[in-house]
């Protein structure tokens, strides 16, 4: 008997039996769940979500812009790299929705993060009102190691695409059909307080993180 | 040495120590009601709160009533996505199966983001024997990993050190960087601490991660950080393996959520924590990054034992530290204290579960039964009643020292005569009255030099607490 097997038996002899265990597991597998309370913050209406959404991620020590249209964002990014006192560069995948841009002055290279990278550039396909958190498929169109490598990680989310709770956010990713290595939940930069329980901002990943907030 | 010696039986010696620890008491006295604010203050945030703590104890429940299904049914999710499972019954096997995934690739560096199974399995000792160097990446872990000490509280690893020495170790450890260097701010330490371990992730062979959950529908492992260094963990080296215990299944994304509510908020008191990351299997064929290998490692070690006992629900535990952050036992000592991996209510209870009553059966005598854990545990672990289980456990098995069997003894044999405890006690209070009529107080009473030595004890007025009781009724009755 392998060792899965004999721990699968102690469970099972210490389990109550019977057939309609396995149904339980299988109707709860396929989506039905009991009743499960959720918070207020997850119920905004659609036209309260974005300015809920960016609350939020401000909280959480994000800072978020809006601008009008996709086509906008090389001029916005490029206010922003000139604010924080950085170069005319960016990192970021293949991303079609980026790759469609005229750039200008703004340098775009392509490909995964690097041991330094000052700004990296990611579209996230949902944001999370709820939380204010960005979530972001890994794969080539945005690379996961861009999301944790850029010292100031730039985000662009659509409006359509923030959803009020968890529930609405798995089922629009359910019904997309994509199935990324990982799905990367991230509400503001990164932080630690290990030094003498004091938080500090810029722990391993991004000491800042700025969101496109793009309109319809 | 492959794991941290149990120091469990020896509580009471360890807590003499930290109590003499001036820098501990110090780092402890800073840290302590930061937690304990911002938790109020969160959980404040959601008027729901309560109701999504029963939502998430019943769903653990509804789990543990089913684990071997929802196992085997995560295993085909997992094996589905090009991932692997092994099953690991001891520390020992979870020992030999992550070096022989190693040795697989060769591997000179792992790289590990924070887990407390690689704790409980002593991987970090086991791999150094083997020639393997493991990296802590989490910043709390890097400190202790340099000082070579176990962590002191699940989420807060170096919370019993204080900045100070933090920058002694920085000096002394990275020697390769100029002696004179400013390290008065606390971000000039964070940043070196970075600019290192950023080298690192680009260096290692594995990367080691732990669990917060595991999905059953997706065969997605869930790992809940501030800080990144979990998630460059897992995508930069060429192999990712979990480590996580068996208990961590949970149905649903939609689940995971309902734990995800209640766990950064118990915790640090965040809404949610900078990075949930939800991974299955290796990197897709068309990804430029990620790991070309995943692999789960699900440990048992006594866990399945636990199911269907009275300590069953200890399995609910999502790992928050919110019952150490509101224990005044754990507030005064730290964790080292404990002895073992686990401290706090929640190690005072599974401590002596997994290596256990003989070891760890002192541990749950470190409570005053306040109750705080249990009135704050996002799952709503019924923790001071699971203390008291232990506490029968130990006395039956005549663990429990001399002097306390003794005085219980003693004490029961008066106690089962209610005559003639009604009597003693009369006769105890009417002497102790009379003897502290003058001052009030006692500084000094034979047999109570525990209490005595702390404060002074109060002289008893007016008879014993039956006395009281029987002329309150009768005033009741007579009206």
């Amino acid at each position: 008997m392998s060792a899965r097997d004999r721990i699968l038996a102690r469970l099972a002899s210490r389990l109550a039996t019977g057939a309609d265990r396995e149904a339980a597991v299988s109707a709860r597998l396929a989506g039905e769940r009991p009743d499960t309370p959720r918070p207020m913050q997850s119920r905004t209406t659609p036209e309260e979500r974005v300015e809920a959404f960016i609350a939020r991620a401000v909280k959480a020590d994000a800072t978020a812009s809006l601008i009008g249209s996709m086509a906008d964002l090389p001029a916005a990014l490029a206010d922003e790299l000139r604010r924080r006192n950085l170069g005319p560069s960016v990192r970021a995948g293949s991303d079609p929705a980026l790759a469609a841009l005229d750039w200008g002055g703004v340098e775009v290279s392509r490909g995964v993060g690097r041991i330094e990278e000052p700004a990296t550039l990611s579209v996230a396909p949902y944001g999370l009102a709820e939380t204010g958190s960005l979530a972001f498929c890994s794969g080539p169109e945005n690379p996961v190691t861009l999301t944790f490598l850029g010292e100031t990680h730039f985000a662009v989310v659509r409006a359509g695409d923030i959803h009020a709770g968890f529930e609405e956010l798995f089922a629009a990713h359910r019904a997309s059909g994509r199935d990324p290595r990982t799905l990367n939940f991230v509400t503001g930069p990164s932080r630690s307080a290990d030094i003498g329980q004091t938080l500090q901002l810029g722990a391993h990943g991004p000491v800042a993180l700025h969101i496109f907030v793009v309109g319809e | 040495m492959t794991a941290h010696e149990p120091t469990s039986r020896l509580f009471k010696e360890n807590v003499k120590a930290a109590m003499a620890d001036p820098n501990l008491q110090k780092a402890m006295k800073n840290a302590g009601e930061g937690f304990v604010g911002k938790r109020r203050a969160a959980a404040g945030g959601v008027p729901e709160f309560d109701q999504i703590r029963d939502a998430a104890r019943d769903l653990k429940n509804h789990v543990l009533g089913h684990l071997d299904l929802y196992l085997a049914r995560y295993e085909e999710k997992v094996t589905a996505a090009g991932g692997h499972v092994h099953w690991a019954e001891t520390a020992e096997d979870m020992r030999r199966i992550v070096l022989d995934i190693c040795r697989s690739v060769d591997a000179k560096t792992v790289n590990k983001g924070k887990t407390m199974i690689s704790e409980e399995a002593g991987i970090n000792g086991w791999l150094e024997e083997n020639g393997i160097r493991p990296v802590e990446t989490d910043l709390g872990e890097y400190i202790i990993q340099l000082r070579g000490e176990a962590p002191s509280h699940i989420i807060a690893p170096a919370i019993h050190v204080t900045s100070d020495e933090v920058e002694a170790l920085f000096r002394e450890r990275h020697t390769h960087l100029p002696a004179d260097r400013n390290l008065s701010e606390l971000s000039s330490m964070l940043s070196e601490a970075r600019t290192i371990l950023r080298q690192k992730y680009f260096e290692a062979e594995v990367g080691i991660t732990g669990a917060n959950m595991l999905i059953a529908e997706t065969g997605q492992s869930i790992i809940v950080t501030n800080e990144g260094n979990g998630d460059l963990s897992q995508s930069l080296p060429k192999v990712h393996i979990v480590l996580a215990s068996l208990e961590k299944i949970v149905p649903t994304m939609e689940d995971a959520a309902t734990v995800l509510r209640v766990l950064a908020r118990s915790a640090t008191g965040q809404d949610m924590s900078v990075y949930t990351t939800l991974s299955s299997g290796p990197r897709r064929a068309e990804d430029p990054d990620g790991p070309e290998q995943y692999h789960v490692i699900l440990l048992d070690n006594g866990r399945t034992e636990m199911v269907g006992t009275e300590f069953q629900e200890m399995l609910r535990c999502i790992r928050c530290g919110a019952c150490m952050n509101h224990c005044p036992v754990y507030q005064a000592v730290g964790g080292h204290a404990y002895g073992w991996v686990y401290p706090g209510p929640m190690g005072a209870v599974l401590t002596p579960s997994l290596i256990g009553v003989e070891e760890g059966g002192m541990l749950p005598n470190a409570s005053t039964f306040c109750g705080r854990c249990e009135a704050v545990c996002p799952m709503r672990i019924p923790l001071p009643k699971m203390m008291r289980h232990w506490r029968e456990r130990e006395f039956e098995r005549n663990l429990s020292p001399k002097a306390a069997r003794y005085g219980l003894k003693f004490w029961a044999a008066f106690a089962e005569r209610p005559a003639l405890y009604r009597l003693a006690t009369r006769a105890a209070i009417f002497a102790l009255g009379l003897m502290g009529r003058k001052r009030g107080r006692f500084a000094k009473l034979p047999l109570a030099g525990g209490w005595t030595a702390q404060r002074d004890f109060p002289a008893p007025e007016g008879g014993t607490f039956m006395a009281a009781w029987a002329r309150a009724q009768k005033v009741k009755g007579a009206r």
